[in-house]
């Protein structure tokens, strides 16, 4: 990809743009084809890749087509395609994106924005044959077209979702969607960067037609025969008054949940509604200045790098698939196992000791399922198939045809080895067993049983459903073929895994548990549990930490604690307050009463605490002064994951805390925001406050950046060259 | 016989569940599911490497066309693999079973799941031939006038509805429905009110002392309409059943000298049963003791009036392919769609000139854990759930041979001799 910049830059004449193989014959991103009936098809077609994206070659080639075709008198109309089976093109490439210099980008969206000027100014009917996911750059051309025609297939999505990036549609998606969809709609797109799926979209205008796939031609060949269309903007919608009061609330809005951390957002409101009045070419180089603006923004940056090193755990070995699965204990995080691996086409038997708690864990994936096929993300019938791939036992079952064993039962180490020794001793040669344990060791566990070298942590998070990481933990015996197959499990589950060595806590827990004691022992010296949570909101995680111990449970957390407390001494020292919760049988928002007191829709701080005997040595704290605190806790213990190797590098730590936590994303992680801190900074603050307790001392990595003024992070912008 | 006997491998049932009651909203197809489902788990089997899924059903629900089918992709056998639905009216369960092993001498599959079902709650209730013809005619009809005269050529009686369940147990050949077949039998061999009473109160009682044995037959039905919920057991057997309380029951099918009562009748139940089967071969391969294997087996026609005479014809039939005598028999199962009905078999067998053949059946050996009048009668599973009790029986009292038979409406009996592996 960057070969082609380069390439661009040196030279601008076509034949030499085009890169030439070993082999002497071209590098074809985009074929012609010219129909018998006049009408021509444009098929995107990237060589050695599943998907089609736009970076500079294949924007070229679009160019030049469009350029000769325009000098074609008997030309009836021109129709966009893809050849992939589920992309139709999946956006600029991120890779460019940020990796680019200043120049190359302005470049970039400059090229971007005059092809797609071109394809909209062209004098015949112009169609974009949707198949499969049209997403940014992908949607943004299809937008410069007249008509748009999507296939019916489930592959079929369409999204601007360049906020998600940090950055705003630039190549005319801020300016045309609201003149096809109306302001309110365009938006809602814009700002949450969500799939429209093709009903949907027929519903909202986006598309003119839903064919199956192999109608699309047919489809466009429809539209062409009616010529350009009239201009069809709904003025009412795009009204003055509307896009100022839409402007304005959109923004309060914004304030509230974005509280301002993610300046895209805000960037977009203004950008789409002012975009309205404008003419074109005000309006895109109105685009083209917010989008450079914003890419030099850290969070933008810190996004960008996120969205790359997702990319990177998808890829992996392969290795042979799950078909079979038996999981055992079927409480929430088992049932919610169980529902996501049926829902994945794995056929599952759900086991529990009684008929009582497998009908409980049954009853709970069909609501998951029912709720699937509610919102649409499945059919009644798919949910049907789903609950039927779901049997239920009590007893053991042969494990002959079994892939994989995963138990989630109780977390109590004699249990979970009883029952692996029970059920390894019965398997064949190829059974894995996964364990869903959050805290306890891998390989005790594995040691239970005559083959160690199957046994792998596969670590969900709860809810399953919603949650995008799963931790793939490697104890001591178990083989590389195990950690691939487990990985490549996850990943077919539509999950991110992240390898994680057997070490107390793994990556997540581990670097949470601290952060949460850390709020507690505020709250404990007389913190208002508001005003701590409210600091972490404004930090930017999704729930404040207090909170979070209610919804977790304040003995389930303790229980980790337990378990973890052993291996990290007086750094995981509760406070006093949690066991008193803990003995009050005031257990979090389960039983009414944590750290708040649920009433109603309020919560209110436990008295448990009181307020009024402050610790007289905790001194008045800022928001700011505890944000900083529970986020140095956070990075020294992120950064201790790497001096251990318990991660594969920092970008996996940084990772798993976003994906598994939430971790403000556009902090970039823990690891992330030490290295936007400075290691010096950062050591220097955790060695003032290792001076009020010893669990603030820095660790040897930290220390040994600071003196040597290194970043934890290689200095490469991106995780990994890969192409797509 | 190139495969030698087909060997019944393991099997599996729902609860069996009175119309009406616990499993009403199960359909065929849903009992059917679990069933195969709960033995693909139960065993372990790879449900690819079934050859065929062969499932009995008396009343296949209109909208499960091959219901067979339906069952075997639903429960996750692959979809290359085929299915048929069979029908021999009460039978069916157990001519799936002898179906599979035709097909393994036949050599088209060596490894079958088999079974029957029935939901006798959800057949439905039927339009009449001219009501249908009315709403045909007003569907068609094209102007106002036309439906207006299509509509108002409507009568109360087109809404009457035909039950599906009384169409089925009446046999249109004879004229005669299942209860009056039984009343018949009654008067022919002098078979009183009190001896078919007794007969069902017996029923009960060995139902209700067996029930643990029972219970592992059973894989329970997790019910999918609305908050999931566990049926476990049958409902069928009544421990407090008393001989009084069958005495006052009203006779149904001849109200003033019959002496048929739904007491001393099979009840009316849904359930699904579920066997894995296989040739000699493939069931060693698998390395654990089967149930059992069927030795042989004989489908006869007999006087549709005397339907319920069927058993005694089908195991003359079956003794002289399998050489063997009832007396050879440590157990015997013989339907009970009726109590009259059964011991009719009885005195018939007695008779002399069937008795050279059969030897003596000794009663004590007869329906020993209940039988349908206790545990219900889904039409279509019955069958398989008769194999599924024999072999389990036998194992119970380290027996060898079991003999099972069904009447069948319409004039037919079935016998199919069972065996432990030596």
């Amino acid at each position: 990809m960057i070969a082609h910049l380069t390439q661009f830059s040196r030279a601008e004449s076509a034949a030499a743009r085009l890169p030439v193989l070993a082999s002497g014959t071209l590098e074809v991103n985009v074929r012609r084809e010219w129909l018998a009936d006049g009408v021509v098809v444009l098929t995107f077609d990237r060589p050695r890749s599943p998907a089609n994206i736009f970076d500079r070659a294949t924007l070229c080639e679009l160019k030049l087509h469009l350029e000769w075709l325009m000098q074609q008198p008997c030309l009836r109309g021109v129709v966009l395609a893809t050849a992939k089976p589920g992309i139709f093109i999946a956006g600029a490439d991120l890779h460019l994106l940020s990796r680019a210099s200043a120049d190359e980008l302005h470049g970039f969206v400059e090229l971007g924005q005059s092809v797609f000027n071109l394809l909209a100014d062209f004098p015949a009917p112009t169609v974009a044959a949707l198949h499969g996911a049209a997403l940014g750059g992908g949607l943004e051309v299809a937008l410069a077209c007249d008509y748009r025609v999507a296939s019916d297939a489930a592959t079929t999505r369409l999204a601007l979702p360049e906020t998600k990036l940090g950055i705003v549609p630039a190549w005319g998606g801020c300016t045309r969607l609201p003149k096809l969809i109306g302001l309110p709609k365009a938006l809602e797109m814009i700002l949450k960067g969500d799939p429209v799926f093709p009903k949907q979209a027929l519903r909202l205008g986006l598309v003119d037609a839903i064919a199956p796939r192999e109608h699309l031609l047919a489809e466009a060949r429809r539209c062409i025969a009616a010529g350009k269309p009239l201009p069809r903007e709904p003025v009412h919608l795009n009204h003055r008054l509307v896009a100022a009061g839409l402007a304005w609330w959109t923004q309060r809005r914004l304030r509230k949940s974005a509280r301002g951390l993610y300046p895209a957002l805000p960037a977009a409101v203004q950008l789409v509604t002012r975009n309205l009045r404008l003419a074109r070419d005000r309006a895109l180089a109105a685009e083209h200045q917010t989008v450079l603006s914003l890419t030099k923004t850290d969070a933008s940056r810190n996004l960008l790098r996120l969205a790359l090193l997702r990319d990177r755990a998808k890829k992996g070995a392969p290795a042979p698939p799950i078909r079979r699965a038996i999981v055992v204990g079927a409480g929430v995080m088992g049932a919610g196992i169980a529902h996501w691996l049926a829902a994945h086409r794995v056929s599952v038997v759900l086991r529990d000791v009684a008929s009582a708690r497998v009908a409980a864990g049954l009853d709970k994936a069909r609501g998951l399922f029912e709720k699937s096929a509610r919102r649409g993300d499945c059919t009644a019938l798919e949910a049907r198939d789903g609950m039927d791939r779901l049997s239920p036992a009590t007893t053991d079952t042969p494990l002959d045809n079994v892939d994989l064993v995963i138990e989630a039962v109780v977390e109590q180490l004699p249990a979970k080895q009883e029952l692996l020794r029970r059920l390894s001793a019965a398997s064949g040669p190829g059974t894995v067993f996964a364990t869903n344990t959050s805290a306890l060791s891998i390989t005790a566990l594995a040691e239970a049983t005559h083959c160690p070298e199957r046994v792998v942590g596969l670590h969900f998070f709860n809810p399953v459903h919603r949650m995008p990481l799963v931790e793939v933990v490697r104890g001591r015996a178990t083989s590389d073929a195990t950690v691939a197959r487990a990985a490549q499990f996850a990943r077919d589950l539509g999950k991110i895994p992240v390898l994680a060595r057997d070490h107390p806590g793994f990556l997540v827990n581990r670097i949470l548990m601290p952060y949460l004691l850390e709020a507690a022992w505020l709250w404990d010296a007389g913190a208002d549990p508001k005003v701590v949570d409210e600091a972490m909101l404004d930090f930017g995680m999704p729930m404040g930490p207090l909170r979070l111990i209610d919804e977790v449970g304040v003995d389930v957390s303790l229980h980790v604690l337990n378990t973890l407390a052993g291996a990290f001494g007086e750094r995981l020292a509760a406070p006093p307050a949690l066991q008193r919760l803990a003995a009050a049988g005031d257990l979090g928002h389960k039983s009414g009463r944590g750290v708040y007191v649920y009433r109603d829709d309020v919560a209110v701080p436990n008295p448990i605490v009181d307020a009024r005997k402050r610790d007289e040595a905790a001194r008045p704290m800022s928001s700011a002064q505890m944000q900083t605190r529970m986020a140095l806790l956070m990075i020294n213990e992120a950064a201790r994951c790497v001096e251990e190797g318990v991660a594969r590098d920092a970008d996996d730590v940084d990772l798993a805390m976003v994906l598994g936590t939430g971790f403000a994303p556009f902090r970039g992680g823990p690891l992330r925001l030490l290295d936007a801190w400075g290691a010096r900074h950062v050591v220097n603050e955790l060695i003032g406050l290792t001076q009020t307790h010893p669990r603030f001392a820095p660790c040897a990595l930290l220390q040994q950046l600071s003196a040597s003024g290194a970043t934890i992070h290689n200095e490469r912008e991106t995780p990994d060259e890969h192409d797509h | 016989m190139k495969h030698g006997h087909l060997v019944i491998v393991d099997g599996i049932r729902t609860p069996f569940c009175r119309l009406g009651t616990d499993l009403r909203d199960a359909d065929a197809v849903e009992l059917g599911r679990v069933a195969v489902s709960a033995l693909l788990t139960r065993t372990g089997v790879d449900p690819a490497s079934i050859d065929e899924v062969l499932f009995g059903c008396v009343g296949q629900p209109a909208e499960a066309a091959n219901l067979a089918r339906i069952i075997a992709l639903r429960a996750g056998i692959p979809d290359s693999v085929p299915a048929i639905t069979v029908q021999r009216n009460c039978a069916s369960g157990l001519e799936a079973l002898t179906l599979a092993a035709d097909k393994l001498a036949a050599g088209q599959g060596e490894s079958f799941i088999v079974g029957g079902v029935e939901s006798m709650s959800r057949l439905p209730l039927q339009f009449r031939p001219a009501a249908a013809d009315k709403f045909a005619r007003l569907h068609r009809a094209k102007s106002l006038l036309q439906k207006l005269r299509a509509a108002l050529s409507f009568r109360p009686a087109d809404f009457r509805p035909l039950p599906a369940l009384q169409l089925g147990l009446r046999d249109p050949v004879s004229g005669l429905n299942m209860g009056q077949t039984a009343e018949l039998l009654a008067r022919e061999f002098h078979i009183s009110r009190d001896e078919q009473d007794d007969w069902a109160l017996q029923s009960h009682q060995r139902a209700v002392a067996a029930q643990a044995r029972l219970q592992e037959e059973i894989a329970p039905v997790y019910l999918r309409n609305g908050k999931i919920t566990v049926i476990e057991r049958d409902n069928g057997p009544r421990a407090a059943q008393s001989a009084k309380a069958l005495a006052a029951l009203p006779t149904v099918f001849d109200t003033q000298h019959g002496s048929v009562t739904a007491g001393n009748s099979s009840q009316l139940t849904d359930g699904a049963v579920a066997l894995l089967v296989m040739s000699e071969r493939r069931a060693e391969a698998l390395g654990r003791p089967p149930l059992g294997r069927l030795l042989g087996y004989a489908h006869v026609g007999c006087d549709p009036k005397r339907m319920g005479l069927g058993p005694v014809h089908a195991m003359l039939r079956a003794a002289e392919i399998t050489g063997l005598t009832a007396a050879r028999a440590d157990i015997i199962e013989i339907n009970e769609a009726f109590a009259a009905q059964v011991l009719a078999v009885l005195r018939r067998a007695a008779q002399s000139d069937c008795a050279r053949v059969l030897g003596a059946l000794r009663s004590d050996n007869i329906n020993v854990s209940g039988g349908a009048i206790a545990l219900g009668h889904p039409l279509g599973a019955t069958g398989a759930r008769l194999v599924l009790t024999a072999l389990r029986e036998l194992h119970h009292r380290n027996g060898r041979r079991a003999l099972v038979s069904l009447c069948v409406g319409g004039g037919q009996g079935s016998a199919a001799w069972l065996e432990i592996l030596p």
